[in-house]
């Protein structure tokens, strides 16, 4: 088996496919990529037996067929060395030895055997809908960092996808921050939801935020989806278990609203943080009239901090504190120029929303809960 | 470089602050702990240290030594009180303090001779505390801790004494060992069965032999003797735990009983974390069984005050530890990485009615006393007391 492919092609696919590697594993074959080549075709597999990612590439010329396992750190290292030259490979099928040729180099190296290599889990009744490319980059930045990480619950560690007949919905929560983001414009013939683990989302995130244009294909069933589009297709297992029942938790009577600058917001807010106690993050928001006061203490060093910002806010004055971590992460992954903040009491969730929002198609809402303040 | 530290240390405090709120106590025999059989001494009047009775002997031996004198069952949260009187006034003029207990301060005056001379500083500083106070307080000057300690040691009851740097070797030598600070009773058997009585005399050991007798404890002793310390004066910094224990009156194998105590303790805790705006991310439980084994295991957790939560994992944590069918002598628990802040709370654990639950019970507490209010499981005959 032989084939020759211009070094930066590969490197792409390969730096791709690199983000589903584990650091370290408790299968050494994982380590590896997997080379197949059929009908002057190659398909590049990495997989971490919960992810699999496959990318298929048309190298410049190919002869023979086969398969085989590669080193996939030693492999990188090198193509990353390389200028855009043509690379030829040429595996042994005796006894698998992988012999490079860039250039005037020469490098060789010990490829593994392919039957090692995890086999594709295969879907049986699985439901299929296409979907915006765009619509899954968005769906994923604004919910990913809301996830939690509590291994007690798996649930909790990835992000919701419900399918709907005149909607999709994406949520994420760690119990105290949540993001449910909805689209109008994207549906399903069938309602259907499953949890998607964190790591498919961040790849899936990363490799579509340039293909915005695409049309996803996505199918899936009880345990798996398949997301497939131009040359990549991932396979990935779903998290089991219930996802918290989220609507309930969303306050719908919210009497005080809070309408305000974001960048002026976060800016202050991140000056304030610095002052507040470095383990609990903690910051009061104190509302009075037109006015909004933020202000942190850390007594362990004498550390105090005050700032006041002007808003709108109708309602009545309220004092609320919140931990600013969760607060700077809500604001950041809000990308609109002004928030409106909706509040009922003090022990209550705050619910943030954008204020104008251009896309008529997109509902956002990200729920934070307040810390419990002395009376 | 040369160090000038002072020790400072509250003559027989507790029996102090007593006597400050009840002059009739003046002049008399008084003792301070648990008036239970099985309490011991926390602290005694020089009049009561004639008949033999110290601090850490059993209430019961004090009783037969002593009889006529003044019991006092002792209110840890007044002596608090008084404690931080003095720490304040220290606070407002030393440079570098550190509070190593409810009664004792080290100062730090390096380099504060070229101005004030630090035995005239101190020795006005001794008597702004008493003025202020109404307390007596002794104090030692020296070149460091050790030194220090063991000169308070010496001016006491109500005295001052400087050793310069010159006169520490002559100043140790003929005092007994037993006044080094960290010789206690079976050190110091075992130093005497080997013919050493004086600080001299230790000095003189070769501190190998030392070592092989006392361990790697041995050679620090053996410093200590010959006036060395290099330990500096740490600031005093926030306190890092809040933790409470109860001894039962007869050893127990409730298990009702025992979770009454640990949920009364917990409570009163997470009160008082709540009180003061901090939250827990380690749980320590601890038991004693009758034969004085004692056991504990700890928990990391996040952040936390609220005592449903603490509640869960403190019995999670006794019921992992007591797995030896024996009686039980004490219980304790310590909640420890304190950090300042307000309880975060759970969009699905924690409903509004939990966190108004909490905040009303909390200032109900606030103003009709602490055991106002109590969960109904951590009702038990016995009294928790709280201390750091």
């Amino acid at each position: 088996m032989k084939f020759i492919i211009t070094s930066l092609k590969l490197l792409r696919s390969l730096q791709a496919l690199s983000g589903v590697l584990n650091s370290s594993n408790t299968l050494p074959i994982l380590d590896d990529f997997l080379f197949k080549i059929v009908d002057n075709e190659l398909f590049i597999t990495a997989s971490d037996l919960e992810t699999t990612m496959i990318v298929s590439l048309i190298p410049d010329l190919v002869e023979g067929g086969g398969e085989v396992a590669i080193p996939a750190r030693i492999l990188l290292d090198t193509m990353k060395t390389f200028p855009d030259i043509p690379i030829t490979f040429e595996i042994n099928r005796e006894n698998l030895a992988v012999e490079i040729k860039a250039g005037e180099g020469k490098f060789r190296l010990a490829g593994h055997r392919s039957d090692e290599f995890p086999q594709l889990p295969v879907l049986v009744d699985t439901s299929r809908v296409e979907i915006q490319a765009e619509v899954l980059v968005n769906a994923f930045e604004k919910t990913v960092f809301a996830t939690g990480n509590d291994e007690l619950r798996p649930a909790m560690s990835g992000v919701l996808c419900e399918l709907k007949e005149d909607h999709m919905t994406f949520v994420a929560t760690d119990a105290h921050k949540l993001v449910r983001y909805r689209r109008f414009d994207a549906k399903s013939e069938h309602n259907a939801s499953f949890i998607l683990p964190k790591k498919p989302i961040n790849q899936l995130k990363n490799i579509l935020s340039s293909k915005q244009d695409e049309i996803v294909v996505l199918e899936f069933n009880q345990t798996n989806s398949v997301f497939t589009f131009s040359n990549v297709k991932m396979v990935c297992r779903l998290i089991e278990g219930r996802y918290p029942n989220y609507e309930a938790v969303i306050p719908a009577q919210n009497p005080n609203k809070l309408t305000i600058d974001r960048a002026a917001l976060l800016n202050s807010l991140k000056r304030v943080a610095i002052f507040a106690n470095q383990s609990t993050h903690q910051v009061r928001f104190k509302i009075a009239g037109q006015e909004l006061i933020l202000s942190a203490e850390d007594l362990d060093y004498s550390n105090e901090a005050k700032e006041r910002l002007s808003c709108s806010f109708e309602g009545d004055d309220l004092e609320i504190g919140f931990n600013s971590r969760f607060f700077q992460e809500m604001l950041n992954n809000l990308d609109h120029s002004e928030i409106r903040l909706e509040m009922s009491a003090p022990n209550r969730a705050g619910i943030l929303f954008p204020v104008d929002n251009e896309n008529e198609n997109e509902d956002i809402l990200m729920l934070v809960m307040p810390v419990m303040l002395n009376q | 470089m040369e160090r000038t530290i002072v020790h400072m240390d509250l003559d027989t405090f507790f029996v102090s602050v007593e006597r400050l709120i009840n002059p009739s106590l003046e002049g008399k025999p008084v003792i301070i702990g648990g008036t239970s059989d099985r309490g011991v001494v926390a602290s005694c009047s020089y009049e009561a240290r004639r008949f033999g009775v110290h601090s850490a002997m059993p209430m019961r031996m004090a009783k037969q030594l002593c009889s006529q004198a003044v019991y006092v069952r002792g209110d840890m949260e007044l002596y608090t009180r008084y404690s931080r009187l003095v720490t304040d006034v220290i606070a407002e003029s030393a440079p570098v303090y550190e509070k190593t207990s409810v009664d004792e301060h080290y100062l730090d005056l390096t380099g504060m001779d070229r101005f004030f001379g630090c035995y005239k500083w101190t020795h006005e500083l001794r008597q702004r505390i008493i003025k202020h106070t109404g307390l007596p307080i002794s104090f030692g000057l020296s070149a460091n801790k050790t030194v220090s300690k063991i000169a308070t040691g010496q001016a006491k009851p109500n005295g001052e004494l400087q050793v310069l740097s010159t006169q520490v070797n002559s100043f140790l030598d003929p005092l007994s060992i037993r006044k080094i600070p960290m010789v206690g009773e079976v050190g110091y058997r075992l130093l005497r069965s080997m013919g050493v009585a004086t600080i001299g005399t230790l000095r003189l050991v070769p501190p190998v032999m030392i070592e092989q007798v006392l361990g790697k404890n041995g050679i620090v002793i053996w410093r200590k003797a010959n006036g060395i310390d290099p330990t500096p004066v740490k600031p005093y910094t926030e306190q890092k735990s809040i933790s409470s224990e109860h001894t039962y009156e007869q050893d127990t194998t409730d298990i009702m009983q025992l979770r009454q105590t640990i949920s009364a303790i917990v409570e009163k805790l997470a009160f008082e974390m709540r009180s003061k705006e901090k939250l827990t991310g380690c749980v320590t439980v601890k038991i004693r069984y009758a034969n004085f084994d004692t056991h504990s295991q700890q928990k990391q957790i996040p952040y936390t005050a609220f005592d449903h939560i603490l509640l869960d994992t403190v019995l999670g944590l006794f019921g992992k530890l007591y797995n030896r069918r024996m009686l039980i002598r004490l219980v304790g628990v310590r909640f420890s990485h304190l950090v300042g802040g307000s309880q975060q709370l759970n969009m699905f654990e924690d409903t509004p009615e939990i966190a108004n639950l909490y905040q009303t019970m909390d200032s109900i507490r606030r103003r009709f006393g602490k055991d106002a209010v109590v969960r109904a499981g951590g009702i038990s005959s016995e009294k928790i007391k709280v201390k750091r």
